[in-house]
């Protein structure tokens, strides 16, 4: 292997005795590095539900776990899974703590309408398989900026990243203050209300306030929206604590115009995914003359078919069969990227693109939608 | 007749050049990268209002239009030249040592020696002694790898090339802060002194002196895509989020590759970008004995450990006034090195400021930073999953508190942070260790005693990138083109 030039060197027979002399490296590099992916981060889990519980009417949680048993990928809390179902996948955050890798836990709330909760609560059983993703996502507690003392806005299913933030205090004992407060219809769609209720009894650092928008008769604590004075009135003086948001697409503009009122720094405020815009039409840069019902022609993967404009390009690729690799379904992780040949999309605000995306004309297909034919290469 | 002429392996920078150099010339091109995304290293990310450079610290070589042997060059001839804006850095870096030495290097000879001269009195003469040894090793080093007769090579070059840097630094120099200070890009090569060829120190310092550090408008990424464009355009076709998981031979030949979704396809060459042991694994028993023997004797090499920083605050008020910065515990390169294999407080690191001249990823007002230690994996290896985000925030801590030095009060700055560990490198680019130079690049790696890049022992297999050749921007783009210019001349004749 050695170079005719080499032995002209001074050093030469050092440098050719230190190669000589040294142990050979026998290890498999291909195992090792495939098990380091396996075990952070694994592309695809086929996990058994070992476990149902009944949350509330429209929500349940599904306990996970591998079939041999064995620990699942570390996760911060916080954080989703993708979860395949019926043609295509969807976020959702784990609920359990990561202080106990036997399990994941994944609480699912009904969707009015929606595809894949109803069809995971109504379909998975005991036993039954699912297939996930692994852990993704940035939307976690980070010790490098994000402080000791956190406030949690939650509405509806939003609550579920913030239940596994209180576990991962509890279980790992963190010196960290938590306040969350939860809105939610009725007290019968509270997710996790008594054991939250229990943990906030016992713990002083963690505190919990539920909010009802519709609260009948029998509830005594405060009602109505998450507003600058509810926020206020519950948590006190926000200062430098960072305050995290997750709950409906609708929450997020309000709680963000109640914070700025409160004087709130914007980068002291973290709001999750929240899947592709529900109308896209209502963003200022949406063609005027572009009618989201119409249909546009997109050519793709061999094949063309007609879409509306208003419908995200991952989901009418899905329609046809075709999946591109995709996880948050909000613009943020990038998997879904594709290219546009021809044709303009509208890139919601969510899309998170790079810089040079524009330039070489890709997009993020799970909030970009068709203005006019395309032509795409996936 | 095979599917296609060429299979390339994984579109990292070399990948991206030997494709693109291939289906230029003409040959039906194939490339196949496991990550949905072409760059490899060469890449970057989105948080919030922020993009994040992966990787590209300082791009060397580039030069101005013109200049000969630059990578300008390279990049003309693969027509994505106009497709890019490069922004220049004036400074070649600012070395720190607290208590020791705070020098701003600025990126030409002459204005170095006087910079150098007035820190270290007394030392002009040296200094220029010094970097006339580093232009002539460089020049004879190049002639001698273009394969120069040997008698018609300066002797001094066989003389210095191979010995370490430290000796030679100790030939000229008495001052250990002056010594340090001109072995600073020492980590760019992941070798301490001591055990780094110095043609390999005089190439880089020769290779950002003369042909300036530069940045890219979009990162790292727009090159990346840059080239992924001109290979489409050119008729090559790509395929992502598809690992090669096994390439064929017949009769020892390799003959193609078989993707992970079970197609097989069939190609007169195959060139890997992949990692070398993970390539030859894919051989399965057809790997040759001599390759076997001497991929034992090589050592996978170092990761990094880096903070990709969102600041809400200009590079001004941070206190940036160049965008290459490297701070350092002490002066003892030795004990720095070998802190790499531990989670002791990092002792050493390099802080790139991505918006003294800007690339666009920090929105007005605000600056994108990056914190990087060099580490290995084996320092993660002993950490358990379940430990896993514990340590690693706990000593990303460490390089927030060595910055704390240059930029006090930078943390009430963040917006946003993300933390890349050597687990992070492997996920991305599959390599062993998640090694981002290949191979330690130590002086048993040099060109003089490793050649698998020009015999791969397997006819039909070709391989580029940092595994064969020197790790790095620069080293891996040609390491590509040339490959692809070996085959194609091989081909005609
Ligand atoms: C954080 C960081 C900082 C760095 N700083 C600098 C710097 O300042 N200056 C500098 O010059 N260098 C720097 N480097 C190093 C430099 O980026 C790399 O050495 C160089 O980019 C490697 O290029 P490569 O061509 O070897 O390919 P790589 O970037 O190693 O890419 C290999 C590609 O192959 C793909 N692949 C692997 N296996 C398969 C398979 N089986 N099938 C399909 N695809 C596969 C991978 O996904 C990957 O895309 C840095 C690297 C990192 C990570
Ligand atoms: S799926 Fe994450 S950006 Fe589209």
């Amino acid at each position: 292997m050695t170079h005719r030039l080499a032995p002209l060197f001074e050093g030469y027979t050092d440098i050719q005795a230190d190669i000589d002399g040294r142990p050979a490296d026998t290890a498999d590099h291909t195992a090792q590095t495939s098990r380091t992916v396996a075990s952070y981060h694994p592309r695809r889990l086929a996990l058994t539900v070992s476990g149902i519980i009944t949350e509330t009417v429209s929500s349940a949680t599904f306990r996970l776990r591998r079939p041999d048993g064995a620990d699942l990928p570390p996760f911060l809390a916080g954080q989703y899974v993708g979860v395949f179902a019926d043609g295509t996948n969807r976020p959702y955050a784990l609920s359990s703590g990561p202080a106990s890798l036997d399990h994941w836990d994944l609480t699912v709330r009904r969707v009015p309408g929606g595809r894949i909760s109803n069809h995971l609560i109504d379909t998975l059983a005991v036993g039954g398989t699912l297939t996930t993703t692994g852990p993704m996502g940035t939307f976690h507690h980070n010790p490098l900026f994000h402080g000791d003392d956190l406030v949690f806005l939650a509405g509806g299913s939003g609550v579920v990243p913030a239940m596994s933030m209180i576990r991962d205090i509890l279980d790992n004992g963190l010196d960290r203050r938590f306040h969350l407060i939860y809105g939610s219809r009725t007290p019968d769609d509270v997710i996790f209300h008594e054991e939250l209720d229990a943990i906030a009894a016992d713990h002083p650092n963690i505190r919990v306030d539920h909010v009802m928008t519709e609260p009948g008769n029998g509830w005594a604590g405060p009602t109505g929206l998450l507003s600058s004075t509810l926020i206020k009135t519950l948590a006190g003086p926000l200062d430098r604590r960072m305050v995290y948001v997750c709950g409906p697409q609708a929450l997020y503009p309000y709680a963000l115009r109640q914070l700025e009122e409160l004087g709130h720094p914007r980068r002291r405020i973290r709001f999750e995914a929240n899947g592709a815009p529900a109308d896209p039409t209502r963003q200022a840069h949406w063609p005027a003359d572009a009618d989201p019902g119409a249909e546009v022609t997109v050519t793709a993967g061999g094949t063309s078919f007609r879409t509306p404009r208003g419908r995200p390009l991952l989901d009418a690729l899905e329609d046809q069969g075709i999946r591109p690799e995709a996880a948050c379904r909000s613009g943020e992780c990038g998997l879904c990227r594709v290219r546009v040949l021809k044709g303009t999309v509208h890139n919601a605000e969510e899309a998170r693109l790079r810089l040079s995306d524009e330039r070489f004309g890709y997009t993020h297909s799970c909030v970009a939608y068709p203005v006019t034919d395309l032509d795409l290469d996936l | 007749m095979s599917d296609f002429d060429a299979v390339v392996i994984g579109a990292g920078n070399a990948g991206l050049t030997a494709a693109t150099t291939l289906q230029r010339a003409g040959l039906r091109t194939l490339l196949v990268e496991r990550h949905s995304i072409p760059g490899g290293c060469a890449t970057s990310f989105r948080r919030g209002r922020y993009e994040f450079e992966v990787a590209l610290h300082q791009l060397s070589g580039i030069g101005s239009e013109g200049q000969e042997f630059s990578l300008r060059g390279l990049f003309e001839k693969l027509g994505v030249i106009d497709r890019l804006d490069f922004v220049q850095e004036h400074d070649l870096y600012r070395a720190v040592v607290p208590g020791e030495y705070d020098v701003t290097l600025p990126a030409d000879w002459a204005a170095a020696v006087d910079v150098l001269s007035d820190a270290f009195p007394g030392n002009r003469e040296r200094v220029e002694r010094f970097f006339q040894l580093v232009k002539d090793t460089t020049i004879w080093q190049m002639a001698a790898m273009r394969g120069l007769p040997p008698e018609q090579v300066d002797p001094t070059y066989f003389r210095q090339g191979l010995r370490p840097l430290s000796e030679v630094l100790d030939d000229h120099f008495d001052d250990p802060r002056l010594k340090s200070v001109l072995a600073t890009y020492w980590t760019y090569a992941g070798q301490p002194p001591s055990r780094l060829a110095f043609q390999d120190l005089a190439l880089m310092l020769f290779a950002y002196l003369e042909f300036k550090p530069w940045h890219i408008r979009g990162g790292s990424q727009a090159m990346s895509s840059a080239f992924l464009d001109s290979f489409l355009a050119a008729g090559g076709e790509v395929r992502f989020n598809t690992a090669v998981e096994a390439i064929l031979t017949e009769r020892g030949r390799a003959v193609g590759v078989r993707l992970d979704d079970g197609q097989e396809v069939s190609a007169r060459d195959v060139i890997s970008n992949a990692s070398l042991p993970l390539t030859y694994a894919m051989l399965g028993d057809a790997v040759p004995t001599t390759v076997r023997n001497d991929l034992a004797t090589r050592r996978i090499g170092v990761s990094g450990f880096v903070l990709h920083m969102g600041l809400d605050a200009t590079p001004a008020e941070l206190g940036f006034t160049t965008s290459t910065t490297f701070v350092n515990a002490d002066l003892d390169e030795d004990r720095l090195h070998a802190s790499w294999h531990t989670l002791e407080p990092a002792r050493g690191i390099c802080v790139s400021s991505y918006d003294v001249a800007p690339i666009g990823f920090a929105p007005s007002g605000a600056t994108h930073v990056s914190l990087m230690t060099l580490q290995y994996a084996d320092a993660w290896d002993k950490v358990s999953p379940g430990e896993y985000a514990r340590a690693k925030f706990a000593y990303a801590e460490t390089l927030l508190d060595r910055v704390e030095v240059i930029t006090p009060g930078i943390r009430d700055a963040i917006e946003e942070v993300d933390v890349a560990t050597p687990m992070t490198m492997s996920r991305y680019l599959g390599h062993p260790g998640g090694a981002i130079y290949g191979y330690d690049q130590d002086r048993t790696e040099n060109w003089l005693f490793r050649n698998s890049e020009r015999e791969t022992h397997v006819p039909g297999l070709h391989l580029a990138g940092s595994w064969v050749a020197t790790g790095g921007f620069q080293p891996t783009l040609e390491s590509g083109h040339r490959v692809a210019r070996r085959l194609l001349r091989h081909q005609a004749a």
